[in-house]
């Protein structure tokens, strides 16, 4: 089963992430804050297929922490950073540093919970896709050190 | 015998003589230093009295001062015997021919008189029984008014010559420097208070008041009057008085240029006269005295930052005595005019603080919005992941009347959110709006982009573009001022359901334009006009449309007009709605270029 990390300070909306994505069939664990997040990223084997975190819980830029750890981990977790109070800035930075998107939490009109579902599946389909390149590559190296 | 007697007599009348011309000069010396030193107050005042009775050998003197306002002479002062009660207060009405005397006289004609034989003097009025010969003496002010008049008799017929007449001239003349250097005193003392007022109050209104109260201290006069100009309006409005006109305070008084004191308040030139209704410029509106009353007028420009804010106006009641002149004088003017100035650098000085005061408590109320914004956006999506699951479980529900009941809760439920974070968005937008990102732009191109983002494609509302040319770039946030110009092209479109004209312009401000929308000098300005045929905006709420949160729509928080205000402000630009109610709004902007003008441009 597909392994997710939700990260986000608020209880709530903790428990809103992880019933959505739960639904979708994905095994969700939560984490309420960065610190929480980077431990739990580090103690895991094998890693989270996608995390998605939150921008601003500690500190403003906390979700680029969590970014920054989850793919010094696994370079292949895809994560999805979420914003609040359009943080355009902080968005951009998660994109350059390797994000897969970032989403605006209060979007009038969009149902951002299905926009999220959505994502993810993507994220897991390009995480897939990168690691059977990859697999492929070994198996061609292999084979023509054979 | 008789010549030795004589030659006696003769010695000591030469003796009297010698000894009563050594008083004299020691008091004319004494009471010289004392006028410079003390002034005129009533102690001097007697002193100078009892010296000019004491020089001239007199029996009795008085010495009694002119007010103009009631036309009257009176007596302040006495010296001598046989002085009743009535007499220490006797007054002298001027305009009364019969009643004038000796006193009146010399009053009105600014000269000296004397008399030795009262009985057949045609001015004498009789007030004490032995009295043969009068004298006397007018006491001059800088203007050369009969501020008041020294009069001395005699039991003696022919008792005053030539040398009395000369010493008591070189007296009269020590209490017109005493009476001048009071003068100067007060007005010295009250400019000083006026000065300190102005520095240490920063609220207007009180400001305003107590400088309207002081200026009494350095001018004469019936009553005072303080003006501001409301710019949104273009009206002077009173913001401060002393008599009947108390109860006008915070009205409207004057459209700028309109009377004398609305000229005064469109061209800056100080206005001072006397009979102000003979004017062509009178109207007579809004006055502390009757038209009839009014004899003298004086008002001056308020100017701050070389902007004219306001008026300050003074007003003198008609002398009820024809022939003195009540106008204020070239030094009263110099007088008010430093008044005015003063207090124009008090009311920038206060507006600044509010300015600040403003400032800080937007930028408190942003940080706070922020923060709460943050925290209500992160509520609101827990709100619509709870909305979106009890979606999902309804899908999962067999179709009934209930399920269809609560799907439309559910969907309203929905709406209530998107409505909340539409609100949270235009928070955010104010608290951005003025955070500039400046370059170089085209005034113009951003007017159009605004039109052909905003204005509909179909519309019943006309369009009208008249976009100034020879406009030079202009340092400014391109996207924030498109914004600000598509508030007000929605705005526009939107008061005119029933079809309509929007009017957009762009220009150049020429100086002269500059001056009539009493612009800064020395810079240059870009005007944009949005005008339109709708409902306009009436007077009461040409302030408020700006404040945050105040709509007259249904739609939208009313936080647009805020944000295009807090757009054009953070461009040191001006915004201001000056449509007539009923005829249509119309809003301009004033934009100031980065460049400032050259003298000779």
């Amino acid at each position: 089963m597909s392994r997710l990390l939700v990260v986000d300070d608020e209880d709530e909306v903790r428990a809103a992430l992880k019933r959505r994505l739960e639904r979708e069939g994905y095994d969700v664990t939560t984490a309420s804050s960065a610190g929480d997040a980077v431990e739990v990223i580090q103690s895991q084997s094998p890693s989270f297929d996608v995390v998605v975190t939150d921008m601003s819980m500690e500190e403003t830029n906390s979700g680029l922490k969590v970014l920054q750890d989850a793919i010094a981990h696994d370079i292949f977790t895809e994560v999805i950073v979420l914003t609040a109070y359009g943080n355009v800035a902080n968005a951009v930075e998660s994109m350059r540093r390797g994000a897969f998107d970032y989403l605006e939490k209060n979007v009038p009109g969009v149902d951002i919970y299905e926009l999220l579902a959505l994502k993810v599946g993507q994220a897991m389909e390009r995480r897939r896709s990168a690691i059977s390149t990859v697999r492929r590559l070994e198996e061609y190296a292999i084979r023509q050190v054979q | 015998m008789s010549d030795c007697e004589s030659t006696t007599q003769h010695a000591a009348r030469a003796e009297e003589h010698g000894l009563r011309a050594e008083q004299f000069l020691r008091d004319l010396n004494s009471l010289f230093a004392e006028a410079v030193r003390t002034g005129g107050d009533q102690a001097f005042l007697q002193r100078t009295l009892d010296a000019c009775v004491r020089a001239v050998r007199g029996r009795r003197g008085f010495l009694a001062l002119v007010h103009y306002e009631s036309g009257e002479v009176e007596v302040c002062n006495t010296s001598g015997e046989g002085w009743s009660d009535l007499g220490r207060k006797m007054r002298l009405h001027l305009a009364q021919e019969t009643s004038r005397g000796i006193t009146g006289h010399v009053a009105l004609t600014t000269q000296p008189y004397v008399t030795g034989d009262v009985d057949s003097d045609p001015y004498y009025l009789r007030y004490f029984d032995d009295v043969k010969s009068e004298i006397a003496m007018p006491v001059l002010g800088p203007n050369g008014q009969t501020r008041g008049i020294i009069n001395i008799d005699s039991e003696r017929p022919n008792a005053f010559d030539a040398d009395d007449m000369a010493h008591l001239a070189a007296l009269a003349q020590a209490a017109a420097i005493a009476l001048g250097i009071e003068g100067f005193r007060s007005r010295e003392t009250a400019l000083i208070e006026i000065g300190k007022t102005l520095t240490t109050t920063l609220d207007i209104e009180s400001l305003m008041n107590k400088v309207v109260a002081m200026t009494a201290e350095a001018i004469r006069f019936e009553d005072c009057s303080a003006f501001l100009i409301d710019a949104q309006t273009d009206h002077l409005i009173l913001k401060a008085t002393r008599g009947p006109l108390a109860d006008k305070i915070g009205a409207a008084a004057y459209h700028v240029g309109d009377g004398i004191t609305g000229w005064v308040a469109k061209y800056g030139e100080p206005v001072r006269m006397e009979d102000p209704q003979s004017d062509p410029r009178w109207r007579g509106r809004l006055n502390e005295l009757t038209t009839d009353e009014i004899g003298a007028f004086l008002a001056v420009p308020i100017i701050s930052r070389n902007k004219i804010v306001g008026v300050l106006r003074v007003v003198r009641r008609k002398s009820h005595a024809p022939w003195f002149s009540n106008r204020f004088t070239e030094t009263d003017e110099r007088v008010l005019l430093t008044i005015a100035s003063q207090l124009g650098a008090a009311v920038e000085n206060a507006r600044s603080h509010a300015r600040l005061v403003r400032s800080e408590r937007m930028a408190a109320w942003g940080e706070l919005s922020a923060r709460s914004a943050h925290m209500i956006g992160n509520r609101t999506f827990a709100l619509k992941g709870d909305l979106n699951e009890l979606t999902y479980l309804m899908g999962t529900l067999a179709e009934s009347e209930q399920r269809r009941e609560i799907i439309s809760i559910v969907e309203s439920m929905g709406r209530g959110i998107e409505r909340l974070e539409e609100i949270l968005r235009e928070f955010r937008d104010f608290v951005v709006a003025t955070q500039l990102h400046a370059a170089e732009c085209d005034i113009n191109t951003i007017v159009q982009e605004a039109v052909e983002e905003t204005f509909p494609r179909r519309s019943k509302v006309r369009l009208k573009l008249v976009l100034g040319e020879g406009i030079p770039l202009l340092s400014c946030d391109e996207k924030k001022l498109k914004r600000a110009f598509s508030e007000l092209i929605e705005n526009a479109v939107s008061f005119q359901p029933e079809g309509g004209e929007v009017r957009i312009s762009s220009s150049l401000l020429s100086p002269e334009e500059r001056a009539t929308e009493r612009l800064a000098h020395g810079r240059e300005y870009v005007q944009l006009e949005f005008a339109d045929k709708g409902p306009g905006v009436a007077g009461e709420m040409k302030e408020k449309i700006f404040l945050p949160f105040f709509t007259s729509r249904v739609k939208g928080m009313g936080l647009g007009l805020s944000i295009v205000k807090g757009i054009v402000e953070a461009h040191q630009g001006l915004l201001r709605e000056t449509g007539k109610p009923g005829k249509g709004a119309r809003f301009v902007i004033f934009l100031p270029l980065g460049n400032q003008e050259n003298g000779s441009a």
